[in-house]
């Protein structure tokens, strides 16, 4: 193969290997990103349901204490419904702190995202720094340089992916599994 | 006289909810930010219960459940993991390092108070 040939092939692999682990750790960022997107939407959306609800079981327990002020007498009616509502703002405060575990689980997401930024911007760099002496170079050295760049890239990028373990599966915030052993 | 629980995790917010569901179901409940957090506290004072994440930094759930198990005064103590990894192979880790039950977050409060009421009473 001619050094221009080769060269040209060193070229194509380092170009290849930037596209393919760069799109490969964008589309992570991008899963990892939708994902915090949905969880945030749904908890939002849960808690702004537990907050109504409470709010509405709080103003008929009010309208019956109400009534019991004005002299009405505790009937068994009455008692039962004090004891619904008091049940019914139990099981809202539970949906809500379900909703609320939303920034255990986002801030773990973009934690990844942001240690994934974080990795690829260092990766980017060091392919600025190993191509820093090309300029200078003949052409058997620079594909030497390409070389070395390409090995250190694809040992970089899946160093990096092999750190980032992904520990949050869930897209929503229903409660999760129970195992006893 | 009330059971004791230790809870470790990292993440404030959940340490909350956690603290919430249990001190209202009448247990009392002691916090630790992370497993090694978890351990010193465990030495000092023995735990009916011990609630703990996986992901953290310092010391991860699955090695303070080793080194608690490894304490003669932890080998009986119950240990729950609650922690956001839902497969198979974390939950069999789980098992073989000593775990008694493992709950996938986000977890239901009364759902929570259930169960440690079955582990603890």
């Amino acid at each position: 193969m001619t050094k221009e040939k080769l060269l040209g092939s060193q070229v194509q692999h380092l170009l290849s290997t930037l596209s393919d682990h760069g799109t490969q750790h964008l589309n992570e960022v991008e899963t990892d990103l939708v994902q915090t997107s949905f969880l945030l939407g749904e908890a939002i959306q849960k808690l702004g349901t537990s907050f109504m609800a409470i709010h509405e079981a709080i103003a008929s327990q009010q309208q019956t204490i109400d009534l019991l002020l004005s002299g009405a007498t505790l009937t068994p009616e009455i008692a039962e419904n004090l004891k619904a509502r008091h049940g019914e703002i139990g099981k809202h405060v539970n949906a809500a702190v379900t909703g609320l575990q939303f920034q255990d689980m986002t801030g773990q997401l973009i934690s990844r995202t942001v240690r994934r930024v974080i990795g690829l911007r260092e990766v980017l760099g060091g392919l600025s720094a190993g191509s820093a002496s090309i300029s200078e170079s003949n052409a058997e050295e620079i594909v030497a340089t390409l070389h070395t760049i390409n090995t250190v890239l694809e040992e970089q990028s899946v160093k990096l992916e092999s750190a980032l373990w992904k520990a949050v599966c869930q897209t929503h915030m229903e409660s999760g599994d129970i195992e006893l052993f | 006289m009330a059971k004791t629980i230790l809870a470790v995790d990292d993440s404030g917010s959940l340490r909350q909810m956690v603290v919430f569901s249990l001190r209202a179901a009448g247990y009392q409940v002691t916090e630790a930010v992370d497993g090694q957090d978890g351990l010193e506290k465990a030495k000092g004072q023995i735990f009916d219960l011990v609630l703990t994440d996986q992901n953290m930094p310092r010391m991860d759930g699955l090695t303070l459940i080793r080194s608690l198990r490894g304490l003669p005064t932890y080998q009986k103590v119950p240990i729950l993991m609650l922690t956001t990894e839902s497969s198979d192979e974390m939950k069999s880790k789980g098992r073989a390092a000593g775990a008694n039950g493992w709950l996938v977050k986000p977890f239901d409060p009364q759902r929570l108070t259930e169960v440690v009421k079955k582990v603890i009473g």
